[in-house]
């Protein structure tokens, strides 16, 4: 870009963790109260929007914890994954199961929306990172 | 080449004859594959499949030792003869299958191989041709086959092909069986090269002889007849039946015999005189007298023991002397005697001269229109057929073999002998039929009784009598003569008839082959400018033209129904006055990042919206969207150079839109109307937290309820992506920096 702006430089790098820090949030509330994975994910992809438009594609992609493709890939084995459980223990696939370890409610639902959130995340930036790129390999 | 292909088939007629004399017939077997659905491997081997079988068998294996002489010179032999091996299997699964899906498949298949085997030499682009309007009009008749079957299954409840013909007098008051049986004869007047579908078969000439002698006479384009004749005890009592089998049969016979006269390629002579013999075979099946389903059997058999030898002499004049034009051909029996021989054995039951089994044959058929009561014009147009028929058997045998021997054919040698023996073999088999004829005389009885359903009480080799029927042969007879005397006089006047050629309908089917890229083309064109525009404009206008359509419909609530939101008026008002202005700010504003920034206070005003309307999940999830569209959007914008500006026309996309804009309003508030069951809802608030531990009703759904939904739509989410990526590199590529 040819008009810089030395404040969005100076703060994006923090704004990007703010945001993926806002997107784990939602995440976790969702269950009870506004959020959820496919949110999450959308604020995940704001923060990396953010980044390649200031940084540059090449930072946003290695701040990914995975190639966009794999992310999303990833994201859609992590929901295959939550289902299989619950096949394994004779119920219907995607049954939820519920657990607490130490007073934690933990179940098969976070790790389904999860996967919603990864896919989200990975897909949308695959598609920014391939409309802002000047060239490059592939996501 | 070596010969082992041929013992294939000599195995499969071997094991045939063997089976014919321990086990009587009918034979049935079957592998059940899906029984809740009727599907299932159905075998059903009566004296009708027998026949057919004995004829693929056995000319198969002459075919095979035919081609291993007269491909010797070919590049990759092997090609043929595994499509052969091939379409062998498909005919013998045709025509023994009960199932009526298995014999589409069957029929299919046999179209299928005969793509290859026509369109053999690929180099040639004539070749190429034949073979792709054999499979064009072959296979466009085989889906109308499928569809007629597939009625007729429906209508009788069963997909055996037996059970549907013992059923047919059952289905006369259907008001679908008009529509499946043109369908079912659409399906066989395309494979037996019917008028107006003949035109294939002619030009499937351009295949090696082995190919023609197999394929388009013997065997494949005689399938048509046999489904016809199975189900002809079914239906022969419909008058829509009977009268197209009768009314095309003689037409196919009486224009075939027509074009016969214009020929001089002595295999596109043939090519004619097989179809004649096919509109015949038509006819008789049509007939409903019982004497004709003996003709159709006799007739059957015997044009194929006559007409298989004849493709192959004139494969082997064609072989010799490089030339199969009737204008240099002459006097070969000099060079060519065995081949001349059994030129002659074949011409003379094609003629149907005594001592010959074309002679029995054509005695039983004669019969056949006698008891028939046929329409006095088609009885002439047949006798005409039959003179040209004779006419042909002569051309063939009497004036390539006979004459004086040109000059140039002086050192033409005799083809080998595996090209030699097979067409001796088969027409002195044709004519052992006649001194024996207890040797095929009860299975051809039989497979009539097939054909008819009931009693045939003439034996075939008893009805040699000097009653009218043998009248008729001998003015057959003598007008053939007349006619092959006057062969090229004739051939130059019917030559002239333009009319002919202007009429034939492979004209008609050479226009449409040229004329359907043609419209594709102009419809491209027209339709698709690539203008991201026009696209919309036309999108747009479709959805429009559909929502007309509907409420053409009726049932529409005039007025429509407000809704009541239950919102506070403030709310509604403040977000209604900035979706209103984001819009109108849109319409009006050049800019493309204004343009951008307007549509999203709309998407912001929405949501807002929702916000106060008690949905924050959606409200949210729209805040995100909007931000992160319009963000990467001025983003990519600020990146690509604008498109050049062309002219719109500004009026036309303002009434579409307002039409679009209140055409949605229009629907959304009729939705608003229908009754609502607010059953689904109550049962959701009710069941989140106390079966899936939450109180975000929407997320319990998206996450728990539906999670099966959820999994799909991120699949989706994750393709689309995967499969914009070659596109959005493309683009990028183009763009430039």
């Amino acid at each position: 870009m040819s008009a810089r702006s030395p404040l969005l430089e100076q703060t994006a790098g923090g704004l990007y963790w703010l945001l993926l820090a806002a997107s784990l949030w939602l995440l976790l509330r969702g269950h009870n109260a506004p959020g959820g994975g496919f949110i999450a994910g959308l604020v995940a992809v704001a923060g990396s929007a953010l980044l390649a438009i200031v940084h540059g594609v090449e930072r946003a992609r290695r701040r990914l914890p995975l190639a966009p493709a794999a992310l999303a890939a990833a994201g859609v084995l992590m929901a295959l994954a939550s289902g299989l459980p619950a096949v394994l223990s004779g119920q219907p696939f995607l049954t939820h199961l519920w657990g607490s370890i130490a007073g934690l409610k933990l179940s098969t639902v976070l790790v389904f929306d999860l996967g919603v959130l990864c896919a989200v995340w990975g897909a949308f930036s695959a598609y920014l990172f391939a409309l802002l790129a000047d060239g490059g390999d592939a996501p | 080449m070596t010969l082992w292909p041929a013992a294939l088939p000599l195995a499969a007629f071997s094991a045939l004859v063997l089976g014919l004399v321990l086990q009587p017939l009918p034979w049935a077997f079957g592998v059940p594959w899906v029984p809740s659905l009727q599907l299932g491997l159905d075998f059903y081997v009566d004296a009708l499949s027998v026949q057919f079988l004995l004829l693929i068998t056995g000319i198969g294996t002459l075919v095979l030792v035919y081609a291993s002489a007269y491909l010797a010179h070919e590049e990759n032999p092997g090609r043929l003869v595994g499509t052969l091996l091939l379409f062998m299997l498909a005919m013998v699964g045709a025509v023994t299958a009960d199932h009526l899906l298995l014999l589409f498949l069957f029929w299919e298949l046999t179209s299928i191989t005969s793509f290859f085997l026509v369109g053999f030499n690929h180099t040639d682009a004539a070749a190429r041709a034949a073979a792709r309007q054999a499979l064009f009009v072959t296979v466009a008749g085989g889906l109308a086959l499928l569809a007629g079957l597939i009625l007729l299954a429906q209508m009788s409840g069963t997909w055996s092909l037996r059970e549907v013909a013992a059923a047919g007098p059952q289905l006369a008051a259907d008001p679908r069986l008009p529509a499946a049986l043109v369908l079912v004869l659409l399906g066989c007047f395309t494979k037996s090269a019917q008028f107006p579908f003949h035109f294939w078969l002619p030009n499937a000439m351009s295949a090696p002889t082995p190919v023609s002698a197999f394929l388009h006479s013997a065997t494949m384009v005689k399938l048509g007849i046999y489904l016809l004749a199975r189900l002809d005890p079914a239906f022969n009592h419909l008058l829509l039946w009977e009268g197209l089998l009768i009314g095309v049969g003689t037409v196919t016979a009486v224009w075939a015999a027509l074009l016969t006269l214009r020929e001089r390629d002595l295999k596109r002579i043939l090519a004619r005189s097989t179809l004649s013999a096919l509109g015949t075979l038509t006819l008789l099946v049509g007939l409903p007298s019982e004497q004709a389903g003996l003709a159709v059997i006799a007739f059957l058999f015997a044009h194929a023991l006559y007409k298989a030898p004849l493709f192959f002499i004139a494969g082997n004049v064609d072989h010799a002397t490089g030339s199969r034009s009737l204008d240099c051909l002459s006097g070969l029996r000099r060079r060519m005697p065995w081949t001349a021989a059994a030129a002659v054995l074949a011409a003379a039951s094609m003629a149907g001269l005594p001592l010959s089994f074309g002679y029995l044959a054509k005695d039983v058929v004669s019969a056949a229109k006698a008891a028939g009561d046929l329409v006095l014009v088609a009885g002439y147009a047949l006798l005409f057929v039959n003179a040209v028929a004779v006419a042909v058997a002569a051309v063939a045998a009497i004036r390539v073999f006979w004459g004086p021997l040109p000059a140039q054919y002086a050192a033409v040698r005799e083809v080998p002998w595996r090209m030699r023996l097979p067409p001796l073999l088969i027409a002195a088999l044709a004519l052992e039929f006649e001194f024996l004829p207890n040797w095929v005389d009860p299975l051809l009885m039989e497979a009539a009784r097939v054909v008819v359903r009931g009693e045939v009480a003439v034996p075939l080799a008893s009805t040699h009598s000097f009653g009218t029927a043998l009248t008729a042969a001998e003015i057959t007879l003598v007008v053939g003569l007349l006619l092959f005397l006057f062969w090229e006089p004739l051939h130059r006047v019917v030559g002239r008839w333009e009319w002919v050629s202007r009429f034939d309908p492979g004209s008609g089917y050479e226009r449409l082959i040229t004329g359907l890229p043609r419209l594709a083309a102009g419809h491209t064109r027209a339709l698709q400018d690539g203008r991201g525009s026009a696209y919309l404009r036309r999108s747009v206008g479709a959805l429009l033209l559909a929502g007309l359509a509907a409420v053409g419909f009726g049932g529409y609530a005039w007025p429509p129904p407000l809704p009541a939101t239950g919102l506070h008026p403030l709310a509604l008002g403040g977000a209604a006055a900035l979706i209103a202005g984001g819009a109108l700010a849109a319409a009006f504003l050049r800019r493309r990042l204004a343009l951008l920034l307007a549509v999203g206070l709309v998407g912001y005003a929405s949501a807002v919206l929702f916000l106060f309307a008690g949905a924050p999940d959606v409200a949210f999830t729209q805040f995100v969207v909007e931000t992160a569209l319009v963000v990467v959007a001025s983003a990519v914008l600020y990146r690509y150079a604008p498109a050049p500006r062309c002219p719109e026309p500004v009026l036309r996309n303002a009434l579409l839109a307002a039409a679009a804009g209140l055409g949605t309003l229009w629907l959304l508030l009729q939705m608003f109307a229908l009754p609502a069951s607010g059953e689904l809802p109550r049962w959701f608030a009710e069941h989140s937290l106390v079966e899936a531990y939450g109180r975000n009703v929407v997320n319990v759904i998206l996450v728990d309820f539906r999670a099966l939904d959820t999994l799909g739509e991120i699949s989706v989410v994750l393709f689309s992506a995967v499969a914009a990526w070659p596109l959005l590199r493309r683009l990028r590529r183009g763009a430039g920096p």
